[in-house]
């Protein structure tokens, strides 16, 4: 698979969001914002092996990496996520394990929409969790992206940037304005923010690294953004999640892995002194189930892990109530149980960068006023 | 918009110049649903309209072959063998076995070229419900399955339908169905006794056929019933990859199509949602039935369709309509999709049309060529740009990576800057280098354009192409107002 295949299979793509726009005199945030939404269901028995625990070698030992990194005397990481090991090694990653949004259906299209959404159940929101702390933080926005990501929608105008290849084509601000006026309220705001556009703009790179750096960039800016999002797809291994040849990086789930390492280090590079202010953290719909199928795949499940980086975090830690991976100790008897609700890691992480008080954000964003506060387990 | 191109736009492609416009409308579209018409297309972009290459459209055994074929020479590629490592060689391989991107240009010609518009929304839609993408191989045919498996089957049932899409090869590769195998089958029995040894069930197919094919989340199945539907479809499928002989001995047949392996399936009988299955290769047979009929499915399906064709934001009564359609002919498609354009045509309601639709629509409107010939689909063109990557910057291609939900077809999910900018942007590509045959004025005059549209192409000016790109991207041409 030559490079240019690989990436477009990993099916990455960028958005960036809450530029503030120029003249604006508010205070900035304390700081900066990613999320790193993983498509399918990451397996976070493989990312971040509990090899302390007896039941994950009678249960998984064909699918679990020979050549894990250890974190502490229970956990290890997968051998694909050398940069995230080397920030742990700096005191500027942490491990959240056996977590997840309170979703327990195990269909993709539901959990995605939940996560992204943050609200009591699928469908329920129009809006996004993240979109929604931009409008509390009052951060007029911008993102960067072709379509718009349900997490970052909100009810301010978060506009989006995304360049085009389209060959032999122009655009004319002034046609685009007369074009603007002929549509009906929605459209036409929309056109006339294409109107206000910089075409000019230096094309961004699609490929992910190359876009967490661009990201990493652009937020590291006086008045860049302050939250982007990056999507890193096919996690959804129900078949043939390891390779035949032994090597555990040459495994299915492990190379979506490996682009989610990259995508940090991106971050790590693009965002220079301003990592000491930023927050990166990964999202995933549900993980999988404890048992190999039988395809040598594992089928959709509940609990996962999430992973933390970024200058914000000064002690690096595995933070996990563990439940156990004995059959009475999984949830239904197949998976993993979450024994940690990840809206209070994401209103954590919204608090340490957008400044805002956490119960605000447990009932105006996640609509829960008793959701746990966990900033204190990663923060301090 | 009269009402010709009204409803030509909702349901439609649009009529191409030179085509007389029907007076009954609706006795129209109805007859359109039996249309005869091959795949048209272009050789070259100065080229006349003509049927595709027969050579073109192989058959599944020719494709899986070509498949096979791709494989042998990408292993010779990685040992540097026969030369394969060359570059020439790698091109070779790609453009001659792989089918892709020449049924992506084909599935572009025919909406642009075709006769039978509206059995090709009709099939771009059963296409997206029933969404099958790259993983296994299955991308050789993506575009198969659109023909066959879809197209073929529109004047038939939908459960017909649904059991024609769901055994063939290309979902069953996509959602890993391959790959399973019942726990008490002979294969996963013997194999539980040998070292290294893998084998059992994968349910990724049977929790979609539920949740996004048929009777959705609403009807409240449980985990068990998708255990029992993974099991009806456990022994269905191959690797498209597998060689003849391994094909005949697990399957019986080199047929991709009809290929059950009996030796993977589950014995005995199950039970989805209460109903019982029988044993076998008929079982799936059975349970495609039962969920074809189901309620959910009905009004899940219903509603999905009058979302699509009929109106932004859907009416109950619409929707029921449809549903009482869909009941009374005991799931037939024809009356379902008269029932659809009933609804269409009655609905004075704004639909706003997918950017795939739109680009297909303005391309007929004004006789554009901004699709390549069959004969240079690899070729450079310093005008034209390359198929895939079209639809690509479009943001919507039946051949990328994609997710089993597919396209949503509401405004909201195509609404933003970038998506816009595509509009403007492709308006212009097709005015500079499609040489249109058609004017903004002749357009205008052809389809009765509204008063805003007019003032709108007034107000830019004189110049022919920043008139032609207004006219495009008016409210009316994108779907947004018909008045």
């Amino acid at each position: 698979m030559s490079r240019r295949d690989f990436l477009k299979f990993s099916g990455a793509s960028l958005f960036l969001a809450g530029v503030p726009i120029s003249g604006y005199t508010k205070d900035k945030p304390p700081g900066n914002i990613s999320v790193i939404l993983l498509e399918g269901g990451m397996d976070g028995l493989t990312a971040v092996p509990p090899y302390g625990d007896p039941n994950l070698i009678t249960m998984r030992q064909k699918i679990t990496p020979k050549g894990f990194t250890i974190i502490n005397s229970f956990f290890g990481l997968h051998p694909s996520l050398p940069n995230f090991s080397r920030l742990m090694a700096k005191n500027n990653a942490s491990v959240v394990h056996a977590t997840s949004f309170p979703y327990v259906r195990r269909s993709h299209f539901e959990g995605q929409n939940l996560i992204q959404g943050g609200g009591l159940s699928p469908f329920s929101e129009k809006t996004g969790w993240l979109g929604r702390s931009l409008d509390l933080a009052q951060v007029p926005g911008k993102a960067f992206s072709l379509d718009m990501p349900l997490i970052l929608r909100g009810n301010k105008d978060i506009d989006n940037f995304y360049p085009a290849s389209i060959k032999n084509s122009t655009l004319k601000s002034d046609l685009i304005n007369l074009i603007s006026m002929s549509h009906s309220k929605d459209e036409a705001e929309i056109f006339s923010k294409l109107s206000k556009k910089n075409t000019k703009a230096s094309l961004v790179p699609r490929h992910p690294v190359r876009l967490a750096e661009y990201a990493g960039k652009e937020m590291s800016k006086e008045n860049g953004p302050v939250a982007s999002v990056i999507r890193v797809g096919t996690f959804d291994t129900h078949a043939n999640q390891v390779s035949d040849d032994g090597n555990d990086r040459n495994d299915n789930h492990a190379k979506q892995l490996e682009v989610l390492d990259d995508v940090i280090a991106g971050y790590r590079e693009g965002l220079g002194d301003a990592w000491d202010r930023s927050i990166i953290l990964t999202l995933t719909e549900f993980g999988r189930t404890v048992a190999v199928n039988g395809t040598m795949g594992t089928d959709h499940g509940y609990g996962s892990v999430g992973l933390l980086a970024g200058g914000t975090i000064s002690k690096s830690r595995v933070i996990t109530q563990w439940p156990g991976l004995s059959k009475k100790e999984q949830f239904d008897g197949r998976d993993l149980m979450a024994t940690l609700d990840y809206r209070s890691v994401c209103a954590a992480c919204i608090e340490r960068s957008l400044g805002l008080e956490h119960d605000r954000i447990a009932s105006e964003i996640f609509f829960t006023p008793k959701l746990p506060r966990v900033y204190d387990y990663i923060f301090s | 918009m009269n009402e010709q191109f009204r409803v030509a736009q909702k349901i439609g492609l649009m009529f191409r110049p030179g085509t007389a416009l029907p007076k009954d409308i609706k006795k129209w579209a109805i007859s359109q649903l039996h249309a005869d018409s091959p795949a048209l297309g272009i050789s070259r972009k100065t080229g006349k309209v003509e049927p595709w290459p027969l050579s073109m459209q192989p058959d599944l055994e020719e494709r899986a072959r070509l498949f096979r074929l791709y494989r042998e020479n990408k292993k010779k590629e990685e040992e540097r063998k026969d030369g394969q490592e060359l570059e020439s060689a790698k091109r070779a391989n790609r453009e001659d076995n792989r089918m892709e991107k020449k049924d992506e240009m084909k599935f572009a010609h025919r909406n642009v070229y075709g006769k039978d518009q509206i059995r090709m929304r009709l099939m771009s839609f059963w296409a997206n419900h029933f969404t099958i993408s790259n993983s296994n191989g299955a991308w050789q045919v993506v575009g198969h399955a659109m023909e066959e498996a879809i197209l073929a089957n529109l004047n038939g049932s939908f459960s017909n339908m649904l059991y024609k899409v769901t055994t063939h090869p290309g979902m069953l590769a996509y959602l890993d169905n391959i790959w399973s195998a019942g726990e008490g089958s002979k294969h996963n029995i013997s194999c539980k006794q040998k070292v290294d040894c893998h084998s059992g069930l994968n349910d990724n197919l049977g929790r979609e056929l539920l949740e996004l094919h048929t009777i959705s989340q609403k009807a409240g199945y449980s985990e068990n019933d998708i255990r029992q539907t993974a099991k009806t479809l456990a022994g269905w499928g191959a690797y498209l990859g597998d060689s003849v002989e391994k094909l005949k001995k697990t399957g019986g047949t080199t047929d991709h199509w009809n290929m059950y392996k009996t030796r993977y399936a589950e014995p005995g009988k199950k039970k989805v949602l209460g109903k019982e299955i029988g044993t076998g290769k008929d079982g799936l047979r059975q349970l495609t039935d039962y969920l074809a009929s189901n309620e959910y499915t009905i009004m899940h399906l219903s509603e999905k369709l009058c979302q699509h064709f009929v109106s932004e934001n859907p009416q109950k009564k619409d929707i029921d309509y449809i549903a009482n359609s869909w009941r009374r002919g005991k799931g037939d498609l024809d009356q379902i999709h008269s029932a659809v354009i009933d609804r269409a045509i009655n609905s004075k309601d704004d639909k706003f049309q997918w950017p795939m639709t739109w680009l297909f629509q303005v391309l007929r409107l004004s006789d554009a060529t901004f699709f390549k010939g069959w004969q240079n689909i690899y070729n450079y063109d310093n005008d034209l740009m390359d198929v895939e990557d079209i639809f690509e910057e479009l943001g919507q291609s039946f051949w990328s990576n994609r997710q089993p939900d597919g396209f949503l077809s509401k405004k909201e999910e195509w609404s933003s800057v970038e998506m816009f900018e595509r509009r403007i942007r492709f308006a212009d590509a097709i005015y500079k280098v499609g040489k249109p045959k058609t004017s903004p004025e002749e357009i205008m005059d052809r389809i009765g354009a509204n008063m805003t549209t007019r003032n709108l192409v007034e107000s830019v000016g004189d110049n022919r192409g920043r008139r032609f790109v207004a006219l495009m991207c008016s409210p009316e041409l994108m779907g947004l107002k018909s008045v």
